[in-house]
């Protein structure tokens, strides 16, 4: 029998935030191979956004096992992070924020490069590349919180792909942006998937926003894992019809 | 105006500008941390460590270090845990140091309202000596070192905390590192600018800066020269008129930050 290789190992995961008792995620196990495009979906406050957090020990699970890369998640998240890039859920930029495009976008870099060293023709050759790949490199001298929600949100992208990531955890990456920005991104990320084998673990609250690229599906409901399997199969299960009536309306 | 040695003018105006340096220049990272109110905190701790230390007839730079060092201990993992409400521990420090700086001048042997503990509620020109000069001069370069090698991990935790530290930063050292700098440059800047009003010359300086600039290293380069002149102007106005120096900084420094405002490209309305 094949051992089967995964980026992402969690066993009997649970997650609390600090002073509460009732975990926000709990009992995840989830297994994830090198190489795959999955999808997380649910409705709000579903666990999704603390389980992409505790995949890269921003949060710390107070049970359980996670091996990423096969190395334990909290003895080694200085070290795991660095190869993985992180888009956050939006958030609120002072439009007077003192920071220019290839400035965030050079920021994600940070990390990998490590201290004393310094930014090398080549680390900025990537920075071009990476805001070149979103459709951004015009914008590299702009003023970051002068940006529209759709644009910010492809600098965030441009940023996790500057530092060359094994991993791509994306927080809701379409929600902000417009139909062919959209479809601009699908594309990229399915690119991403397949020519440079990138594994993909994309947080979406809507089925409509998932990209062609991805395979597999997996439906958070409370904290816990409810379905998780082919797309094509979760989608039209008779379980998401009534789940998620709404969006499918 | 006062007759002064020469030397003793050097002397101070070398004090004053190192004082600008160091305040305005660690002001860039307290104001984008939002530190302000724990620094706000740290200068009043450090101004109740120097009236201690003139209570105790010791050095009041030692005393106001261990006193500003002592609360960034206290408030520093307490804020960044968010184990409790920050405003709430701040205040509460902040009217203990404020009531203990009180209770300490009173006890300074002499006349408690006057000479030498008035000096640390508003500053002086008189009070820099050599060795302040020296620490300064070791501040400002541990300060210009420690921007110049993490310039890059300083700048990815400006715009973004939790994406720094998602990109492999380990942000904690760096916040702390911050707050021990600026307890460091309070303590020192003490005595020319006063415990009551150090704190002015962190904020004003760099807030200025940031009316005018969109580019991070702008800001790291102009809030200290705004932070120099403003000390520069201010010692001068202090020496012809005999106005608190302290008291003389901070108008010109606030008087910058309102002209700021005013002129700023980042306010102006787009036709």
């Amino acid at each position: 029998m094949v051992k089967k290789n995964y980026i992402i190992s969690l066993g009997n995961i649970d997650t609390t935030y600090q002073g509460d008792k009732i975990p926000v995620i709990n009992n995840i196990n989830l297994k994830i191979e090198y190489g795959e495009f999955v999808s997380i979906i649910g409705s709000n406050g579903a666990g999704k956004t603390t389980l992409l957090e505790t995949i890269n020990g921003l949060l710390t699970y107070c049970k359980g096992s996670g091996l990423i890369f096969n190395k334990e998640i909290l003895k080694n998240k200085y070290e795991i992070r660095k190869k993985i890039g992180y888009v956050i859920q939006n958030f609120d930029i002072d439009s007077n924020a003192p920071f220019l495009c290839k400035d965030v976008v050079m920021s994600g870099k940070t990390g990998k490069i490590g201290s004393f060293r310094f930014y090398s023709k080549e680390d900025w050759d990537n920075i071009w590349y990476s805001m070149s790949l979103v459709g951004m490199i015009d914008f590299a001298n702009r003023p970051i919180g002068k940006l529209s929600g759709g644009e910010f949100q492809k600098i965030l992208i441009s940023r996790a792909l500057a530092q060359k990531p094994d991993l791509l955890l994306l927080d809701e990456p379409l929600s902000n942006l417009d139909f062919s920005s959209r479809k601009q991104i699908e594309k990229l990320l399915n690119r991403l998937n397949k020519k440079d084998h990138i594994t993909i673990l994309m947080v979406s609250h809507d089925l409509s926003f998932i990209p062609s690229g991805c395979k597999r599906i997996i439906v958070m409901h409370k904290g816990k894992i409810i379905l998780d399997g082919n797309k094509n199969e979760i989608i039209n299960s008779k379980f998401i019809e009534n789940f998620f009536k709404k969006e499918m309306k | 105006m006062i007759e002064l040695q020469i030397s003793l003018l050097i002397t101070s105006i070398i004090g004053a500008i190192l004082a600008g340096y160091v305040c305005s220049t660690i002001g860039v990272f307290v104001v984008r941390m939002n530190l302000s109110s724990i620094g706000f905190c740290m200068s009043h701790a450090a101004f109740a460590g120097a009236a201690f230390g003139l209570m105790l007839s010791i050095d009041p730079l030692v005393s106001s270090l261990i006193f500003s060092f002592f609360t960034a201990v206290i408030l520093g993992p307490i804020t960044e845990k968010a184990k409790l409400e920050s405003n709430v521990i701040i205040g509460f420090l902040f009217s203990i140091m404020i009531a203990l700086a009180f209770i300490f001048i009173n006890l300074i042997p002499g006349q408690a309202a006057s000479g030498v503990s008035l000096r640390i509620l508003w500053g002086s020109i008189f009070s820099v000596g050599y060795n302040d000069i020296l620490m300064l001069i070791f501040l400002s370069s541990i300060l210009t070192i420690f921007i110049l090698i993490f310039y890059k991990e300083l700048m990815a935790i400006m715009f973004n905390r939790k994406l720094a530290e998602s990109s492999g930063i380990n942000t904690k050292l760096f916040y702390f590192a911050v707050l021990f700098l600026t307890a460091f440059a309070v303590s020192l800047s003490i005595r020319i600018v006063g415990g009551l009003l150090v704190f002015a010359l962190i904020i004003n300086p760099t807030s200025t800066a940031y009316q005018f600039f969109y580019d991070f290293k702008k800001i790291i380069i102009f809030s200290p020269l705004i932070g120099i002149i403003s000390c520069s102007i201010g010692f001068l106005i202090s020496l012809y008129t005999d106005f608190p120096i302290g008291a003389s900084i901070v108008i010109i420094s606030a008087i910058f930050f309102a002209l700021a405002i005013f002129f700023s490209p980042k306010r102006k309305k787009i036709k």
